[in-house]
């Protein structure tokens, strides 16, 4: 459906390098990385604002790399809506219709039912800049999807929102993909939407592609260090495999032994990652099941964060984990407990496999 | 804060701001300035309120100061017309060339009018690079409308432009390319979108230009003496007819430029503003 074919493009200091990836009709495509690494420019390239220097863009197999953004029927949502001010709510709906030359009952009637689909008839003839953040989101939104686009480009849509108005948005943009079957290629910083609502995506970082996978693929087998640190692996450790048998080996991490299903050959450093929530804390003396993983080690830190706890562990090296604060209070942690903790042989990620 | 009322005088002084009462007595000094400027002229004038309004009903006077005003309304169409396309250039484009280009523009602003002057008339003037070519099709330059036309225009240009690009850049990209994704072409998002948010800029790009294209004297003369710009005339009955004379028309220009610059704030005040919340 779209694809980038060795794109580079060039804008003023900033460069986006040698960008291929591809993303078929009907994905929910999430495009994340740091700020400032180029993820804007990379919808806005979809989008047609950009030509690149090198390299094709193809929407529908069909190169479009000269081909303008109003002839390429993509709608664009920005992370501060960009309404128009100058118009009301619904002149801002009908713009894209209008440009279209569309017969103004059939205008009149998409706007109505854009409207109402949303929610906002009571807003219709309303100065854009006197909407709250959930209004104008309604808007941006009802006014992209207005010319019935083929992809939908979303910059940070609901970055600015507030939890709830959040949580609220993650279902509409998720009906908006069922019922439509519209492509749609987000981009995000919100690890929540993009495991709420994507089926693939692509990690930006200094205006190169470090990788790029289905949601499931890219939080299993990160392709970096910086690709797992971003995504939110707390635990990026290096080690050296010390035994490898029947699809298992053991790696040695400055003392500790961690057993994981891995097919690296004996003697080879190996990074790996594991989430902060798959490190499960138990009391010093507690039992546990054979197969997982046991470390003793002593808390270092411990502090709150919203309903968790957030836990440091010295074993040799320092773990994060996270837990309900009612297990941490349970347990009593603090500085200087001495702890069990328990790590399940698939939750470690080997990077880069 | 200072003036929030309540209490007594002697609240009020110690909730004073000491920096902002320095400061306004400081800058005090250029209004009174000005007042006393302005008083002064008046006074003078509505004392000898007959030979003013013989002044004002002398068709010599009234002729220039049409023909000044007019001239600067041919010099601000002229930078709508060719002035905005060049300021959104600028504003949205970040090429070396830019640099080079306003400061190209910015030229009149830093050069003695006398200067400017000189060098439009090289330009226009019959022998001119522009003049010659120009005298073929009948249009001439030196002590003519045309003449006075592209005088005013040469030291109006930067107050146009800068004001208009400044316009331009505060349309936010964002709102110009999610137009175009809409299905508006470049120039329809310029049409629809930024020209509209930047009405007002506009307007004041205008006005400047327009005070700056009738205030113009040095750079005029230069190569049109004749017909008189009401600047030409004041200076020429100054040094013939004495200061009696030169100031009633100078208070007429004053009244004349202030009535129309206080309709056109009056008639514009809500243009562009699409900011303000309700």
């Amino acid at each position: 459906m779209i694809a980038f074919d060795h794109v580079s493009i060039a804008l003023g200091d900033f460069t986006l390098e040698d960008i291929s990836f591809t993303v078929k009709k009907g994905e929910y495509f999430f495009i994340i990385g740091p700020s400032g690494a180029g993820k804007t420019i990379l919808l806005e390239a979809i989008a047609g604002l950009h030509v690149p220097d090198q390299g094709r863009i193809l929407l529908a197999g069909k190169d479009v790399s000269m081909i303008p953004p109003e002839q390429r029927g993509v709608g664009l949502v920005y992370q501060d809506y960009s309404l128009f001010p100058h118009m009301t709510v619904e002149k801002n709906i009908a713009f894209g219709l209008k440009m279209h030359h569309l017969p103004l009952p059939e205008i009149k009637n998409t706007v109505e039912g854009l409207l109402s689909r949303f929610g906002i008839e009571h807003l219709r003839s309303r100065a854009t800049l006197t909407l709250s953040g959930g209004e104008m989101q309604r808007v941006a939104l009802a006014r992209a999807l207005a010319i019935d686009p083929d992809v939908l480009l979303l910059d940070e849509p609901l970055s600015a929102l507030d939890p709830g108005m959040k949580e609220h948005f993650i279902h509409v943009l998720k009906d908006i993909h069922q019922e439509n079957g519209l492509t749609i290629i987000q981009v995000s910083h919100d690890r929540h939407e993009i495991l709420s609502l994507g089926t693939r995506m692509a990690l930006v970082m200094d205006g190169c592609l470090e990788q790029e996978g289905s949601v499931r693929q890219v939080y299993a087998a990160p392709a970096s260090r910086r690709v797992a640190g971003f995504i939110g692996y707390e635990n990026v450790i290096d080690g050296v495999v010390v035994s490898s048998r029947d699809g298992e080996c053991l790696i040695d991490v400055s003392g500790v032994i961690l057993r994981t299903s891995c097919t690296i050959p004996e003697g080879r450093k190996v990074t790996f990652c594991i989430g902060a929530d798959e490190i499960v804390v138990h009391p010093i003396e507690a039992q546990v099941a054979g197969d997982e993983n046991a470390v003793r080690g002593v808390v270092t830190a411990v502090s709150q964060a919203g309903y968790l706890t957030r836990v440091r562990i010295d074993a040799g090296i320092t773990f994060s984990a996270v837990m309900v604060r009612e297990a941490a209070d349970t347990m009593a942690l603090k500085v200087g407990s001495p702890v069990l903790f328990t790590i399940r042989k698939t939750a470690i990620r080997i990077i880069g496999q | 804060m200072a003036d929030s009322g309540g209490g007594s005088l002697w609240a009020r002084y110690k909730r004073a701001d000491s920096t902002l009462i320095a400061f306004s007595l400081i800058g005090s000094t250029l209004v009174i300035l000005s007042f006393l400027a302005l008083a002064t002229i008046t006074l003078t004038q509505l004392a000898d309120l007959p030979f003013l309004i013989k002044v004002a009903t002398d068709t010599r006077v009234i002729n220039s100061i049409l023909l000044t005003f007019g001239a600067g309304l041919t010099v601000v169409f002229i930078l709508l017309l060719f002035g905005t396309p060049l300021a959104y250039v600028l504003a949205r484009t970040h090429s070396r060339v830019n640099s080079l280009v306003e400061a190209l523009i910015d030229i009149p602003l830093v050069l003695p009018h006398t200067v400017a002057g000189i060098m439009v008339y090289l330009l226009f003037m019959q022998r001119g690079l522009l003049g010659a070519p120009f005298k073929e099709i009948g249009i001439v330059f030196e002590d003519a409308f045309p003449g006075i036309v592209v005088a005013m225009l040469f030291v109006s240009i930067p107050f146009y432009v800068n004001t208009v690009r400044e316009g331009f850049q505060k349309v936010p990209v964002h709102i110009e390319n999610v137009a175009r994704t809409l299905g508006a072409t470049r120039f329809r998002a310029f049409i629809l979108i930024v020209l509209p948010l930047s009405a007002r800029q506009i307007l004041n790009g205008s006005v400047l230009a327009w005070g700056r294209a009738i205030s113009e004297f040095a750079a005029v003369i230069m190569i049109a003496y004749y017909p008189m710009i009401v600047s030409t005339l004041i200076y020429y009955r100054f040094t013939t007819g004495g200061l009696r004379e030169s100031s009633a028309i100078a208070f007429l220009m004053i009244l004349a430029s202030f009535s129309i610059f206080l309709v056109l704030r009056i008639a514009t005040r809500y243009l562009g503003r699409y900011d303000d919340r309700v």
